[in-house]
């Protein structure tokens, strides 16, 4: 599945973006499947905001998101969620898990809302290899910030998808659970032949990077 | 396992609330459901055959008695023909006289009594008594008779008191036999007879119709005489269609009593009632549900939202909390169901005991309401919870 973004510039940041040069706000790109895209930027220049918009969680901005051939803004909450089942995963900066549910609800959910790509045990496979078993059965409110961005990961894993996109999906992991996250990571994408959009503020090393933008 | 974990996000059990619709939904259905089938046990006894308290009209007609007519006043067969087709006819049965001269006497010392008489007799499905007793054939020992009870309380209350003669209740003249002497060219011939039951239709003295076309052709003496009167069943015996026709054709009737009258007019209310009750309580009970589902969608607003954002489509949620409020609907619908049936069955007993019968069964109809009801609170219900998860969205 291809990506497509058309001029796009978010209304409330018009004026300081376009102030400044950027290889993404207001250009035409375009990313095929399977790419590893990184996009750096230091804080305050709209990284989430980016992530929203081609997530469809905000509509505030010109342009055009076009996911495979078609405009983000003619797809009915029917096809988004289609899209979102099948097509696009993601990891939130804010992680936005269910407090109220363990761990291993948390990724349940994402495993069981469409047709199940794996069998339950893969989640405990993953768990075990992210360091996070042995909070399965904990609620995800108690979980340390660095267990519940794993929680997260793991749960965008559990799904078919052609584009992982992630948000700053390091942020609380130290260099030994970043290298076997970012392990994961590329094998599932490797084995869907999906592709990836992360956002992050620093160079890294993590991936093998084939397309990389300054926001 | 999806709605498990959905479970788990949305809760619809506020319990108190919950309770509140399900027990006005409950009160509701009862009175719509009451309101159907006392509609149905009314039509049942309006139309039956078997009810003692038939509280359908029934009219005996016969043409007016004029200075003119005297004599000759009987129905031709075409009049009665012409009768039959018009609208406010629902049955029509001839009332048959007997052509033979009869006389009662009692085999009582104590009750003496002699006197002349007449029989007539009509179709069974016109009568309101109904008791086996009433049957005749030729070996029979006795022959059944039903009487006015008009007749009984003029005799008690009128002459009776005036003659310093005992007065009768009903029972002891069912087991009080008669003789009944019927004068034929040849002599006379003795039979037994004995009061079974009391009409408050038809104010003849009746015996069952075999015994008078066997007695008729046996000791007739008139051959084939024409009907003076005929009974007819009516829906709307105050209907202008009817005295209309009836003044057309110089026809007269004796009117219904009116003993059923007020009946019909307390049911008549009663059901009235009981559907304006039911259908305000139902109402209120649905908005209430809508509220409910309304509370429990916006108390688990940022849950729905979140799985919006994570994919799940808005039809999967539809659908989760569609099933989350169907089985409590069926159970009260159900159970609501079930206690009309129990009452039915309760009042079938009650009633019976009155010679009033009705089925033992609930009607098809109030099961038709039942579902009729069900699929509208169905279909109330996905209407709130469409509206209020697509406004989510």
């Amino acid at each position: 599945m291809q990506l497509q973004l058309q001029n796009i510039v978010p209304i409330p940041l018009k004026d300081k973006l376009l102030q400044r040069d950027s290889g993404v706000w207001n250009k035409n790109l375009q990313f095929e499947q399977g790419e590893f895209i990184k996009i750096k930027a230091p804080s305050g220049v709209g990284k989430t905001t980016f992530i929203h918009i081609i997530y469809k969680l905000r509509k505030d901005f010109e342009g055009n998101v076009v996911w495979n051939k078609k405009s983000l803004s003619l797809v009915n909450a029917d096809e988004l969620a289609l899209l979102r089942q099948q097509h696009i995963s993601i990891i939130f900066q804010d992680l936005r898990l269910f407090p109220n549910l363990t761990a291993r609800e948390n990724i349940e959910l994402k495993r069981v809302l469409q047709q199940p790509l794996y069998e339950s045990r893969m989640i405990d496979n993953m768990a075990e290899q992210l360091g996070i078993a042995s909070v399965l059965h904990q609620k995800a409110s108690v979980c340390s910030y660095g267990e519940q961005q794993r929680i997260a990961i793991l749960r965008s894993l559990m799904q078919p998808f052609d584009w992982l996109i992630m948000d700053e999906p390091f942020s609380h992991l130290d260099k030994n659970n970043i290298d076997k996250a970012a392990a994961l990571i590329e094998a599932e994408c490797k084995k869907r032949n999906a592709g990836f959009i992360l956002t992050d503020l620093e160079d890294d090393e993590h991936f093998k990077y084939t397309g990389f933008l300054n926001l | 396992m999806l709605n498990t974990i959905l479970k788990k996000l949305i809760r619809t059990s506020g319990r108190n609330r919950n309770t509140m619709a399900v027990v006005g939904l409950f009160i509701g259905l009862l009175l719509i459901l009451a309101a159907v089938q006392i509609q149905a046990n009314y039509q049942q006894i309006l139309y039956s055959k078997t009810s003692q308290d038939s509280i359908a009209d029934f009219l005996v007609v016969n043409k007016t008695l004029t200075d003119k007519n005297i004599g000759v006043a009987t129905l031709s067969t075409a009049e009665i023909n012409d009768l039959k087709q018009q609208p406010f006819v629902e049955k029509i049965g001839t009332l048959t006289p007997s052509r033979f001269r009869v006389s009662v006497q009692s085999i009582s010392k104590q009750i003496p009594f002699y006197s002349d008489f007449f029989f007539e007799s009509v179709p069974d499905e016109f009568l309101d008594v109904n008791t086996p007793a009433w049957q005749w054939n030729e070996t029979s020992n006795f022959i059944p008779m039903i009487i006015p009870n008009m007749f009984l309380d003029m005799y008690n209350f009128g002459f009776a008191q005036s003659q310093h003669l005992p007065q009768l209740s009903q029972n002891l003249i069912t087991s009080l036999p008669v003789q009944i002497n019927i004068q034929t060219p040849t002599g006379t011939v003795n039979y037994y007879g004995k009061v079974v039951g009391f009409s408050d239709r038809i104010s003849s003295v009746l015996v069952p119709q075999p015994f008078m076309d066997w007695a008729n052709k046996k000791f007739g003496t008139d051959v084939n005489q024409q009907p003076s009167r005929v009974i007819i069943q009516t829906k709307d015996a105050s209907g202008s269609g009817l005295a209309d026709y009836f003044a057309k054709h110089h026809l007269s009737t004796s009117a219904q009593k009116t003993r059923f009258e007020k009946y019909r007019g307390v049911i008549t209310t009663v059901v009235a009632i009981s559907w304006v009750m039911g259908g305000l309580m139902f109402l209120f009970a649905l908005i209430v549900l809508t509220l409910f589902i309304q509370l429990a969608i916006a108390s688990a607003k940022e849950e729905i939202y979140l799985l919006i954002t994570l994919g799940t489509a808005p039809k999967q949620l539809q659908s989760f909390l569609r099933k989350q409020f169907l089985p409590a609907n069926i159970i009260t619908v159900v159970v609501a169901l079930a206690v009309i049936a129990a009452l039915q069955f309760i009042l079938q007993k009650v009633l019976a005991a009155q010679n009033i019968f009705i089925s033992r069964y609930i009607s098809y109809y109030a099961i038709i309401a039942a579902a009729i009801i069900l699929l509208l609170i169905n279909l109330v219900n996905n209407r709130a919870i469409k509206k209020y998860i697509s406004y989510n969205n």
